[in-house]
């Protein structure tokens, strides 16, 4: 019995390091509701620390496309994401209507994207650790890097 | 005598053990999901975005459209994010953040030429326009060139007031003939107090562009 104890120990411990390790990072949640005969509705909760993982089992092949696709933004997006990272809290973007309410901002280290229209709901939740990872990703795999 | 079983306070840590680790591995979801609750509201928004980074300097844009949809756009902008990203841009006139001027448009004007004779001379009003469509007024006061355009005419009546630090247009025109530098622009426009830059209003439309050091429009 002390025998099964002490592996329910070990395990419980690997749970709780993976499980802090997996959210230490936090989480990124994707919600897309669109209102339309064959609207998609796309509900994501993935933990962001999965992302660089598992940018590490995707082919260089389609990275390397990826980059070239994306070449001519990636500086911008690089300068865009090490700076808002100075801005944790922070309402960079408000649209509002009668119909529609679109925001972009920080919030706790995360880039906030919501729309809210009679046509969609869009609400995008990202940390900026995660997307500065993506990034870094693109440029290294980007042609001539 | 039945003696109670050995194993008990084990199974007992087990379960303490079990116990433990379970809320140990839901805890930093129960975190983690009132982090990523849904959009805040404003309240909340403005209690957060109260906190500025001390020492920065934002640039905001402020339309209010006053017709049946009543449409309302904020940009808040910290001025040196801007003149970090805006070297990054480059795309149709504009690279390494200036922007190439249409050699069309100046031939004909020197506007450096201008400019000396601008900053040379004392405050006053420049150009005065007294019509029966517009008025316009063209002034330095204070190192600050203000340019005042009121549309009188038809239905549509329109007020423009435009108020630029005389070191913000030496800034902008200091890259060459064809050139004006935006990021030499914004960065003295960061050394600058707070101040409204921009004015338009007409019956449907109030926009509004300026700077101070609060990451929030009022």
């Amino acid at each position: 019995m002390m025998l099964l104890a002490k592996a329910a120990l070990g395990l419980g411990g690997t749970l709780v390091l993976a499980g802090a390790y997996t959210f230490h990072e936090g989480v990124i949640r994707i919600d897309v509701d669109e209102y339309r005969g064959s609207g998609s509705h796309v509900h994501l909760w993935v933990p962001a620390a999965v992302v660089p993982m598992a940018m590490h089992f995707v082919p260089q092949k389609h990275f390397r496309r990826a980059s070239e696709h994306a070449r001519e933004f990636i500086p911008l997006v690089h300068a865009i994401l090490k700076e808002l990272k100075r801005y944790p809290e922070t309402d960079f973007v408000e649209v509002k209507d009668d119909r529609q309410h679109v925001q972009v901002r920080t919030h706790q280290g995360k880039l906030q994207i919501d729309v809210d229209s009679p046509d969609e709901n869009v609400h995008l939740l990202i940390p900026l650790s995660t997307l500065n990872d993506v990034g870094d990703q693109l440029e290294t795999n980007a042609p001539g890097a | 005598m039945i003696n109670e079983p050995t194993y008990g306070p084990n199974w007992k840590h087990v379960r303490i053990a079990l116990l433990g680790a379970s809320a140990a591995l839901f805890i930093p979801g129960l975190v983690l999901a009132q982090a990523t609750t849904a959009p805040a509201s404003s309240s909340q928004t403005t209690a957060s975005a109260s906190k500025s980074t001390s020492g920065d300097r934002w640039l905001h844009v402020r339309v209010i459209n006053t017709d049946n949809k009543g449409e309302t756009v904020r940009v808040n902008v910290p001025l040196e994010l801007a003149e970090k990203v805006l070297p990054a841009v480059n795309h149709d006139r504009l690279h390494h953040g200036k922007v190439t001027i249409d050699h069309a448009h100046m031939d004909d004007v020197d506007l450096h030429a201008i400019l000396d004779a601008v900053h040379s001379s004392k405050d006053g009003e420049y150009v005065t326009v007294q019509g029966t469509e517009n008025d316009v007024r063209v002034a330095k006061e204070n190192n600050h060139l203000i340019i005042h355009v009121v549309q009188k005419g038809s239905s549509k009546k329109c007020q423009v007031e435009i108020k630029v630090p005389m070191k913000v247009v030496d800034a902008l025109f200091s890259a060459g003939k064809d050139e004006l530098d935006l990021v030499a622009a914004l960065h003295a426009l960061s050394g600058q107090g707070d101040t409204e830059l921009v004015s338009v209003k007409d019956s449907e439309n109030t926009v509004k562009v300026w700077l101070d050091s609060k990451n929030v429009s009022d």
